[in-house]
């Protein structure tokens, strides 16, 4: 059946091809043969044809962008970072029975919080100090006495890990306000330790960026109870005049050496 | 062939071994493998089951000890993290580091952890139980100790150890016929026997170099490698920072070769070493000596003439010292000299109290050993069979011996050669003392277990003696009980151990009789070549020939590494038509030696020299086979000078390594490194800034609410000693890239030592990153790596770094390195990716990994920690609170770093210096690493006074 050449040129988009060759002058010569030739030849394209070349148009946008979403979709996730992943250690310590329960303060373990760069996992002597009395019997901290006898260290798996390019010194952050359970998340109540932060270097610098958002009295810092205020907007602008004198935390050199 | 037409055959397809569906069945196996295997392995803490006292997980600890060279101590502190000992900085209270260190020093802790070191006893080719070496040796000690130790004999180093003398002398009180001997390849038998002649007796002089104007030395380099180094080095530099002319120290020097010594004289001449004799005579001669007038050359004699002018005007504080190359006859007329000049001398009973010289003692053993006196020798720490002269056929004697044992670090050339080798523990791993050359004791205490089965010098005698085996610590303890009372001992010992240094334990200035004036005869110059050795800059006497820090470190003048070569005079290579390179063959009577030419301009003519130390055969991994032994040519009568030397070419041509070339900087010496004189500084001629200023700029202003880092210079002070280099390669972790890497160009020392030569007198140069505030490197990163921090830090974030090479290409100081290839990480030289090679690496510093740049951060690891201690204290940093590696080592202070933001630092006081200038300031770089300007004292009389 035919189909009027000046429909097809519409259904097609050949109208501005069709001008441009003849200089945008209608030659109706010209156009009666077209059409003469597009009568007898089988149509090319399919009229999906162009459902299908929009698709791609639209395609060539969006799938970079959906995979680049992707990309970061990944590595911030848990996959990735290594958050809320609980791993199995040798004794099923509890963070939850010793510090949410008893309220021992994390520097009674953790001793080199305030001084070092590394807080310090306790020599197998301070889980003695109170387990040469205490559950001196049980399976479970069988590997801590055996550790003892034997003078064998017990290898913990590492729960927080950073690259070996980053230096991140615990000290200087309890010394400005930085509290425990800001980064460790809800301590008092992991069972078994679990990464609460992903750790990444754009979250480091969410804080490096704006501390005030994150600070809380040095006297609280090692408070697992402690939450941030309604009006920790205010209050951080005012810490961070308090206690900061470094106003370029996020110089390179600040964490990479 | 046919490898080929089957790939073409599986390319078109004609024989598919995989059908599409399968290769995509593959190929997304591959990629869920991928993705799903992309997580980190997993990561153990382990903590202490015990804490050990004072230790917290993430800081350092400090120790104070000493550390041998030649036999005497130098006093160290030593840094130690979780138990393993990573730097060596000096001790300030120790007189023989005064707070520096040395090369030897600062590559300590390398050999400790070489993985070539002994590990266990070794015997008939086997690896062997101590308790196997005991039971061999038991019963020849019981038979020698029935005959009152006849047959027994000890070689040993030089001793100075008061608790390991003491166990000599208590075998010797059992075994009364036993014999020790001793031997020092880098002898001062001449000096020695110096003090024998002029005063009858042996001495050390110990000279006051801050106390003199004018000091002449002959053939000596007291700021040379040695165990005086940093004492000497400290004091004549402080001695000539006075900026009035008559209250600098001037510096007279003449020599056969290049000696530090030589390059920082105002004035220097070069003479064939049996000349310098005649150099002495004329001085004394001068002073009114009634000696024969001998003939020089006019040159000479006009130097002869201002320095004795100069030294006559200023009597009580002019000192005339020789070296250990000269005579000994030399140095008793030296020693009148000084006499007749109230020199600032002192003198001291002799630290080492073996009154024999060394090579004396070794022709002693030699002699024993043919007359069948020795049927057991025990070598300890010593290798005779590598440098004992050749002369004295030592190797056959040591094999004609029917028991011998070696106890030493390595399985070194005379441990091949023994019935045993048994092994030492390194300096960082045991008890003991040990004294300066002033005679300060120290306790030497162990930093670490030791790494392996082996025992210290005291196990080792304490077991000659049979006596019931108590501990080193003991041994040590004992010896000490006496300097103080029972009830005092405990708080003594820890103050002495915490000072690095027995209280008041130098030796005791003794008053020696008039130097007598020794009958000395002028002599005429000797015919054909001499040989002049030294010990050298790198590898000392080549103990330490095994440490690729010591290797790859550039000598100075030559900036050769990896290996020695012979130094020849500018004009004999003329007329002999050698380049730089050209293999020469030595001949000497019987013996050749083939040795590739290095042309040193300045040295006199008619000599050759070149250092000892190389051509080990037994040395390591690292140390074996590098350069040319001259130990073979030494001998006893005359160690140090060889004459009668012929040179012949070979014919072809040998490699020289050399680093300078790499990083030539564009422009002329002058430009590069103005020289002025003290007269010119009173006058007021020097130009603080280049004409022109700094150019205009489109750089962003730097920041003014925080420190400003910055570092200055002092080319005057240095010495060329590379103390910083080594230091700097300790601190961070800088790998070395071995002899191949170097020669395609490529060398990883953040910190390079530059020698520019002016008027024929080298001046050295030590150039590390200019932290330039405007960049040049920073703009052409394509990535942002190479990067300002608020501090004025050039900083290069590895992470970053993409290894475009650009800002290497940008810089005009060339101060970059590129990892060619994994140095640090995976491909590193010879054995140093083992395990316990790693066992040094600072924790603190990142550790490069192949294809990124890297370059001096200022030692912003020491910077943070700083920064933070001052944070979490509230306050500010204090002035000298950073103290950078290149800094903490350097012997003379010659270099100072500080905050610029704070207007009373000392650094702003150097920067505003009139000496002060910035290297290719001309460019607008505005770099934060400045110079003050090198600074002679010449005579302005120089040439004009007649004799």
């Amino acid at each position: 059946m035919p189909v009027a050449a000046a429909e097809l040129d519409a259904r097609l988009g050949t109208k501005d091809f069709h001008s441009r060759l003849t200089g945008g002058v209608s030659t109706p010569g010209i156009g009666r043969g077209l059409a003469a030739v597009r009568a007898c030849m089988p149509h090319l394209f399919r009229p999906v044809a162009d459902t299908a070349a929009r698709s791609v148009l639209v395609a060539i946008v969006v799938v970079p962008l959906l995979a680049i979403g992707l990309a970061y979709w990944v590595s911030a996730s848990e996959h990735v970072t290594g958050e809320e992943i609980t791993l199995d250690q040798p004794v099923p310590f509890s963070h939850a029975h010793h510090v949410g329960g008893l309220g021992l303060d994390c520097r009674y373990c953790h001793t080199g919080v305030e001084t070092s760069p590394v807080a310090g996992i306790p020599p197998t002597h301070t889980c003695m100090t109170c387990h040469s009395q205490l559950y001196t019997q049980t399976a479970m901290l069988a590997p801590i006495r055996k550790s003892l006898a034997e003078g064998h260290p017990i290898h913990w798996n590492k729960v927080n890990r950073l690259p070996a390019y980053v230096y991140f010194d615990h000290s200087i952050h309890v010394a400005k306000g930085i509290g425990c359970t800001t980064c460790h998340g809800d301590v008092a109540n992991m069972p078994l330790m679990r990464q609460a932060a992903p750790l990444t270097m754009g979250w480091c610098l969410d804080c490096h960026r704006n501390p005030a958002a994150k600070m809380r009295p040095v006297s609280e810092v090692f408070d697992p109870h402690w939450k941030f205020p309604d009006d920790q907007a205010e209050r951080g602008v005012i810490l961070a005049h308090q206690y900061l004198d470094n106003k370029h935390l996020t110089d390179c050199s600040i964490c990479h050496r | 062939m046919k490898a080929t037409r089957t790939t073409r055959h599986s390319l078109h397809g004609l024989d598919p071994a995989l059908d599409r569906r399968a290769a995509l069945k593959l190929f997304m196996t591959g990629v869920a493998a991928t993705l799903a295997s992309c997580g980190r392995p997993p990561e153990e803490v382990v903590p202490y089951v015990q804490m050990p006292e004072r230790e917290t997980p993430g800081l350092p600890l400090l120790f104070a000890s000493a550390l041998p060279l030649a036999g005497y101590g130098r006093g160290v502190i030593v840094t130690s993290v979780e138990g393993r000992p990573i730097k060596i900085e000096g001790n300030p209270r120790h007189p023989a580091s005064l707070g520096s260190t040395d090369v030897y020093g600062e590559a300590t802790v390398l050999s400790l952890y070489d993985p070539d070191r002994s590990k266990a006893p070794y015997s008939d080719n086997r690896t062997q139980s101590w308790s196997a070496f005991e039971a061999a040796l038991r019963p020849r000690l019981d038979r020698h100790r029935a005959k009152q130790g006849e047959g027994l004999a000890v070689l040993t180093g030089r001793i100075t150890s008061p608790s390991m003398l003491a166990q000599f002398e208590s075998l010797k009180r059992s075994m009364p016929q036993m014999k020790r001997y001793r031997y020092e390849p880098i002898d001062d038998d001449a000096i020695r026997n110096g003090t024998k002649l002029a005063f009858g007796r042996l001495a050390t002089a110990l000279p006051r170099f801050t106390d003199a104007r004018i000091v002449l030395t002959l053939d000596a380099d007291p700021i040379g490698a040695g165990p005086e180094q940093i004492r000497y080095a400290r004091q004549i530099a402080d001695a000539r920072r006075a900026q009035v002319p008559t209250n600098s120290l001037r510096l007279y020097s003449a020599e056969p070769d290049w000696s530090l010594t030589g390059a920082l004289a105002d004035h220097r001449v070069a003479l064939r070493p049996e000349l310098i004799r005649n150099l002495a005579i004329e001085v004394a001669r001068g002073l009114g000596a009634p000696l024969e007038q001998a003939t020089l050359p006019d040159e000479i004699r006009r130097f002869a003439a201002a320095a004795t002018a100069d030294i006559q005007a200023r009597r009580g504080a002019a000192l005339v010292m020789a070296g250990p190359r000269q005579p000994a006859e030399v140095h008793a007329l030296c020693h009148w000299i000084d006499a007749q000049l109230q020199a600032p001398v002192d003198f001291i009973a002799s630290v080492d109290p073996d009154a024999k010289s060394h090579n004396e003692s070794l022709r002693t053993f030699v002699s024993d050993v043919r007359g069948g006196h020795v049927e057991t020798l025990i070598i300890l720490d010593a290798n005779p069979l590598y440098n004992a002269p050749g002369s004295l056929g030592v190797g056959e004697a040591i094999r004609a011996v029917p028991f011998r044992a070696h106890f030493g670090g390595f399985r070194d050339e005379t441990a091949r050669h023994c019935t045993w080798h048994l092994p030492l523990t390194h300096a960082l791993e045991h008890w003991s003392d040990i004294r300066a050359f002033d005679g300060t004791a120290s306790i030497i205490q162990p930093l670490i277990l030791p790494l392996y089965d082996s025992r210290d010098p005291h196990q080792i005698l304490a077991m000659l003696e049979a006596e019931a085996r108590s501990p080193t610590l003991d041994i040590i303890r004992n010896q000490w009980k006496s300097a103080v009372s029972e009830k005092g001992l405990a708080d003594w010992w820890r103050q002495t151990l915490h000072d690095g240094v027995v209280a008041n334990s130098a030796f005791e200035k003794i008053s020696l009789p008039t130097a007598g004036l020794p009958s000395l005869a002028p002599v005429t110059a000797a015919e054909g070549f001499t040989l002049a050795l030294a010990s050298d800059p790198a590898v000392f006497d080549g103990g330490m020939a095994n440490n690729a820090w010591l290797q790859e470190c550039p000598k100075p003048f030559t900036s050769q590494v990896w290996g020695n070569a012979l130094h020849v005079a500018e004009s004999d290579a003329r007329a002999l038509g050698v380049r730089d390179g050209d293999v020469l063959q030595l001949r000497h009577g019987e013996a050749t030696l083939e040795m590739p030419a290095l042309i040193s301009k300045g040295q006199a003519a008619g000599v050759l020299s070149t250092t000892l130390g190389y051509g080990r055969t037994d040395a390591g991994t690292i140390g074996t086979g590098i350069g040319v032994d001259v130990y073979p040519w030494r001998n006893a009568d005359s160690p140090w000078l060889i004459d009668h030397v012929t040179i012949t070419r070979a014919g072809h041509r040998a490699e020289l390594l050399q680093t300078q070339h790499f990083f030539d900087l564009e422009g002329e010496a002058e430009q590069l490194q103005p020289r002025l004189t003290l007269a010119d500084l009173v006058g007021g001629k020097f130009q603080v800034e280049r004409p022109g200023g700094n150019p205009p700029t489109l750089y962003p202003p730097s920041h003014d609410d925080t420190y400003k880092w910055a570092m200055s210079i002092d080319a005057s002070a240095c010495i060329g000693c590379n103390a910083c280099v080594v230091a700097c390669q300790a601190e961070n972790n800088i790998p070395v890239v071995g002899p191949d890497e170097i020669a395609m160009g490529r060398d990883m020392h953040w910190m390079r030592i530059d020698h520019y030569v002016v008027d024929a007198r080298p001046g050295f140069s030590p150039t590390p990153c200019m932290h330039c505030e405007h960049a040049p490197c920073e703009p052409v990163c394509p990535v942002a790596a190479s990067i300002h921090d608020s501090e004025g830090l050039n900083v290069q974030v590895y992470n970053r770094c993409v290894g475009t090479r650009f800002c290497e290409s940008n810089c005009p100081y060339k101060v970059r390195r590129f990892n060619f290839a994994g140095y640090a990480d995976g491909q590193e030289y010879g054995n140093l990716g083992e395990d316990i090679a790693k066992a040094v690496f600072n924790p603190n510093v990142s550790v490069r990994g192949r294809g990124v740049m890297e370059k001096c951060t200022y030692c912003v690891q020491r910077i943070s920690v700083a920064r933070r201690a001052a944070e979490r204290e509230g306050r500010v940093i204090r002035e000298g609170e950073v103290v950078t590696a290149c800094q903490a080592a350097c012997p003379t202070q010659a270099i100072h770093f500080g905050d610029m933001s704070d207007p009373h630092s000392r650094i702003n006081a150097l920067r505003a210096d009139p000496r002060s200038y910035s290297l290719l300031g001309e460019l607008g770089t505005r770099p934060r690493t400045t110079y003050l300007a090198r600074l002679q004292n010449p005579n302005p009389d120089y040439g004009k006074a007649r004799t």
